[in-house]
């Protein structure tokens, strides 16, 4: 049994139909969103135009961003209308009859082997122009174009609500072949353009992004033994972590937020057995942070880099926790509700990368494990529930801060899915595959 | 027995004459007159030879049991010291009966000082991918740590954890995630000096 913790009035999340719906609480843990469910504007995407003809390229560019939108769960994004009832002319009494409070419009121009997108933002309510911007895309053809129109998406988003978006982004994750084997894959962050970055036919587990999105550090059990390797996922040139100090299991690398130091966990040592920092960009200096006889495992970054939650297993079997410390090592604290001889079963912490929320997964009820938020202002003394539905596990935020990918196990197979804090709707990112441990990227830049 | 005697000239003769091809055979040499210390001798070296082939047949055989017992009981040590070892869900303490098949490496690896294990720890696919990575390798360091307690040696022993990613069974029900949490133990070094235990 959980401790009995504020349990406050819950919100079903996951569907539409259930939501505003009362639900049996369970205790410790209220269902619910993570930022208060708020009225969404309705946003239309008038269809695009095209200087040369590009008519076929110009709605491509439409669908993506369209697709974009409505997956930044900020907007309800209206169906798109045929051009000729729309016309040329930016008519705001029309869109404003139509409900539309925010309008996308964009022209597509010829410049060289490339294309130029102009997009406006208009706010329909006050009928002006909110903002404008113009973006150099390369032809459809280029591996590069999606992600290109995905980052008009972002500066769309950022337009309207000043906030971070995460369409240019994508997902790394485990993925298992029919011989046993895991290797790192990557996924957009639409659930589209699905690549393989490894293939070492082994065990392989906790892919983990760099801060500037170029790099992925990951457990590999190739030598025999897991430790820690680092791959450019441009290149594919890949180097070891010399910081190998005798025996012992390396895993659950994961970067400080200035990309400089990583930490990882060292189990089974002959010496020490904890969670390390590491100067990767110098190959030197190694500290030991926190462990003991017991086990201190998946640490991972505060924004401001100054403290690491991490996972524990020193209150014993079964009963791991998830707790802080400075990311210079020091006493720790418990996050997750735990206290002596309760129980409770709280892993797989990720730290949002604006804000003070960690995300987990715990062992909620009849052996289910479910996604789990909890905020550093209240202590972690309540505990939001994302899902409701199956087993999920392995939360990781978008570069948004209000998405969390995680794994998902339903009674037809395991999947990658995404749900949103702020609405608590879901989306299947990737289904029916054996897939596993993701990490989604921070904000891709221009190569 | 008087047969033998008079047999073996003749042979000789026979042999003789063969050798000579196409020549008329030589008169036969005249019978020996009897002589008992003669034939004695003879039946007594004949007894000798027999019994020294009987007693290198069964040196031989028991040398051949005694190889196929060695070998045998090699084989069982050796299969002693790979046997799994098999843990309750989400717990990494050895049960008792892993502690009897534990018991019976202790008595082997004495008697095999060469011989160095790596201990493989290993989760059910329940519960979170790192924590059990996490699990596999307490589990691992639990034999480890009832083995040292019989006091062997620590380095004989490695240990590593490969989580839930090495199921023996793919099933996602109880029977296969038992057969899944488990240690198991593979030789690095002196597979070839396995003894049985004293």
């Amino acid at each position: 049994m959980l401790m009995a913790l504020t349990v406050s009035v819950l919100l079903m999340t996951g569907s539409a139909e259930a939501r505003g719906q009362q639900t049996d609480q369970i205790p410790g843990v209220s269902l619910g969103l993570v930022y208060a469910e708020s009225y969404l504007p309705a946003l239309a995407v008038k269809p695009f135009s095209s200087t040369f003809g590009g008519v076929g390229l110009a709605s491509e560019v439409e669908a993506i961003v369209a697709q974009d939108l409505r997956y930044s769960d900020r907007f309800e994004v209206m169906d798109s209308l045929p051009a000729g009832l729309i016309g040329d002319q930016l008519d705001y009494t029309l869109w404003d009859r139509l409900g539309a409070v925010w309008l996308v419009t964009g022209q597509l121009e010829s410049a060289g082997e490339d294309f130029v997108f102009a997009a406006e933002l208009h706010d329909v309510v006050y009928g002006e122009l909110r903002e404008s911007g113009r973006f150099r895309i390369p032809a459809q053809s280029d591996e590069d174009f999606r992600m290109v129109v995905h980052r008009v998406s972002d500066e769309i988003v950022r337009w309207a609500t000043g906030e971070q978006g995460m369409a240019a982004s994508r997902i790394a994750f485990t993925m298992t072949d029919s011989e046993g084997n895991k290797d790192v894959h990557l996924i957009d962050s639409d659930g589209l353009n699905l690549t393989r970055l490894t293939d070492f036919g082994s065990l392989l587990e906790s892919p983990s992004w760099s801060p500037d999105g170029r790099k992925v550090a990951y457990t590999s059990w190739r030598s025999g033994y897991p430790r820690i390797y680092e791959m450019n996922v441009a290149t594919g040139s890949e180097r070891m972590l010399a910081a190998v100090r005798g025996a012992g299991d390396y895993i659950t690398p994961a970067y400080h937020p200035d990309g400089r130091t990583l930490a990882f966990s060292v189990l089974g040592s002959d010496a020490r057995s904890g969670i390390f920092t590491y100067d990767f960009e110098r190959d030197c200096c190694l500290a030991y942070l926190s462990g003991g006889p017991w086990y201190d495992f998946s640490p991972t970054y505060s924004p401001d880099g100054r403290w690491i939650a991490f996972n524990t297993q020193r209150f014993g079997d079964a009963v791991p926790q998830v707790m802080l410390m400075p990311s210079e090592g020091g006493s720790a604290e418990t996050l997750s509700p735990y206290e002596y001889g309760s129980g409770g079963y709280f892993t797989a912490p990720d730290w949002s990368p604006n804000s003070d929320l960690v995300a987990f997964h715990g062992r909620i009820e009849r052996g289910r494990y479910h996604v789990l938020v909890a905020s550093l202002e209240d202590d972690g003394r309540v505990l939001r529930q994302l899902t409701t539905e199956g087993n999920n596990e392995d939360p990781s935020w978008a570069p948004d801060g209000r998405h969390l990918v995680f794994v998902g196990e339903r009674s037809w197979g395991y999947g990658l899915f995404v749900v949103d804090v702020g609405t608590g709707r879901i989306r299947s990112l990737i289904a029916g595959r054996r897939v596993g441990v993701p990490d989604w990227s921070p904000a891709l830049q221009a190569r | 027995m008087i047969v033998r005697r008079f047999l073996v000239p003749l042979v000789a003769a026979i042999l003789v004459v063969g050798a000579c091809g196409g020549d008329p055979p030589p008169p036969p040499a005249p019978p020996p007159g009897p002589d008992m210390d003669s034939l004695r001798a003879y039946q007594d070296s004949v007894r000798r030879a027999e019994e020294a082939a009987r007693a290198e047949a069964a040196r031989l055989a028991a040398e051949r049991a005694a190889e196929a017992e060695r070998q045998r009981a090699a084989a069982a040590a050796r299969a002693t010291l790979e046997e799994m070892v098999f843990f309750d869900y989400d717990i990494s303490e050895v049960r008792d009966d892993a502690a009897t098949v534990l018991r019976a490496k202790v008595d082997i690896l004495r008697a095999s000082p060469q011989v160095r294990i790596r201990i493989e720890g290993h989760a059910d696919e329940r519960g979170a991918t790192e924590y059990n990575l996490a699990l596999g390798n307490r589990r691992a360091e639990a034999i480890r740590q009832f083995l040292t307690g019989f006091g062997l040696s620590e380095n004989r022993f490695e240990i590593v954890s490969f989580g839930e990613g090495r199921p023996l069974a793919q099933g996602s029900n109880e029977g296969s995630w038992a057969r899944n949490r488990r240690g198991q133990f593979v030789i690095t070094a002196g597979a070839n000096a396995i003894n049985p235990a004293e």
